[in-house]
């Protein structure tokens, strides 16, 4: 075929946009414009008069996984199983910051009434915070919005949720532990804002010494044990604070 | 998550900030942009998890090409519509299994049962056209290859399909696109 003629190009250009071409001329038509500037102009233009026929095709909400696999694909957050150093200082401190309002419910409060000392005096005094697993779930655009925390030996978790989550009515907000190996187990149902807390089937030392993320989903009912989760809203590391 | 309305030169901003690795961008530009995408790639390959990868992978690419989009030679919308439709195209055209899933998905279903869940494409070609100002240059276009354009451009159906759906000899169907085709790159190439 003698592609040098503007109208062939013009007339493969015009099917390989509208989509009349079969497999395999769609591959030798790529493999043309990558080779030949003029089919690739060819295609931009056929490109450019049809694309506006698109915009009637009514938009349609993909599910929450689709973008989470773009962002793993794309080197995103979520294909991090821990973050890098430079990450983990970044974050460190606003935790160690709000952790310290959800550590002083455990027992602090009783050494520290007013319950709001800056986290680099608590610090400083006592060389080091309560031994504590400590998770902060980001949502997709890498918000921090769940805070949960459980004193190493101890079987509460405390929730603070630093922005509001929409739950849809009837839903609840169900926190997943993600190990190193396995399957996710559910851990409680968090609240859509504020604090809270649950009990947790076991310590917490048994439970999460292996499980280096934590993420919430949106379920119809509190998960039970062996429950397989919907797509996770949000995810995020979970560290030992010792 | 929220369909933004976003105009053109934000996209450009969004794609720009992209092409320089800023994911905060690109989850913006994803935000703005893949319902219209997702609904494009959903109309031609049917199937809501087979769409799901047709967008995935066209954003990926996307990622992955940012920096050699050409404000001056396309507009956003038409960078990614072009590289989600072409992704969609090649995964209905090479998926012999298209078929054969999508009638064992739905037990009684025929295939011109399954055709009509989708909305007429021709309505979507004409209210393209109203949009456009350019309805009376797509009346003038006959009923037929019309009805065939639409076929092809929304649902992605090859010549076969459509002799299939409109009931014509697949030579007939090849001119009337060639025809059709041609009337509707000078209806469209009056735009502005």
């Amino acid at each position: 075929m003698n592609y040098d003629r503007p109208e062939l190009l013009d007339r493969l250009a015009a099917e390989y946009v509208f989509g009349t071409m079969s497999v395999r001329v769609r591959r030798r038509f790529q493999t043309i414009q990558r080779a030949l500037p003029a089919a690739q102009q060819a295609v931009q233009a056929w490109e450019r008069r049809l694309t506006p026929l698109a915009r009637s095709v009514p938009p349609e909400q993909p599910s929450a996984a689709a973008w989470e696999a773009i962002d793993r694909r794309t080197g995103g957050q979520t294909s991090r199983p821990t973050a890098p150093a430079s990450t983990w200082l970044s974050w460190l401190k606003p935790v160690l910051g709000v952790a310290f309002g959800v550590v002083a419910t455990l027992g602090l409060v009783r050494l520290y009434p007013t319950a709001v000392v800056p986290v680099d005096e608590i610090v400083q005094e006592r060389g080091t915070l309560p031994a504590s697993y400590v998770g902060l779930l980001t949502d997709a655009a890498n918000n921090p919005v769940v805070l949960a925390s459980s004193t190493r030996h101890g079987r509460i978790m405390s929730i603070k949720m630093l922005r509001r989550v929409d739950v849809p009515s009837g839903k609840v907000l169900q926190l997943w532990a993600l190990p190193k190996e396995g399957a996710a187990f559910p851990l409680g149902v968090v609240p859509s804002e504020g604090k809270g807390s649950f009990q947790m089937a076991d310590t917490s030392e048994k439970l999460l010494s292996n499980v280096p993320r934590l993420a919430v989903s949106v379920e119809d009912a509190p998960a039970r044990a062996g429950a397989a989760p919907a797509p996770y809203l949000l995810s995020g590391n979970c560290v030992k604070l010792w | 998550m929220p369909t933004a309305i976003i105009a053109s030169a934000d996209l450009q901003q969004l794609l720009a900030r992209v092409a320089l690795g800023d994911r905060v961008a690109f989850r913006h530009l994803y935000d703005a942009t893949a319902p219209s995408l997702f609904g494009v790639a959903l109309r031609i390959v049917r199937q809501r998890d087979r769409a799901e990868e047709v967008l995935q992978d066209a954003f990926v690419n996307a990622w992955n090409r940012a920096a050699g989009y050409q404000a001056a030679l396309s507009q956003p919308m038409t960078w990614l519509t072009a590289i989600v439709r072409n992704r969609a195209l090649d995964e209905l055209r090479s998926g012999a299994r298209h078929s054969a899933e999508s009638l064992e998905d739905r037990e009684s279903g025929t295939a011109s049962e399954i055709e009509d869940e989708r909305a007429d494409p021709l309505e979507l070609l004409e209210q393209a056209a109203d949009a456009l100002a350019v309805r009376d240059c797509l009346d003038a276009i006959e009923g037929p290859q019309r009805q065939c354009l639409a076929l092809v451009y929304y649902h992605g159906l090859s010549h076969s399909e459509v002799a299939g759906h409109v009931g014509s000899p697949i030579g007939s169907v090849k001119v009337w696109l060639r025809r059709g085709l041609d009337k509707l790159k000078r209806c469209l190439e009056s735009l502005p």
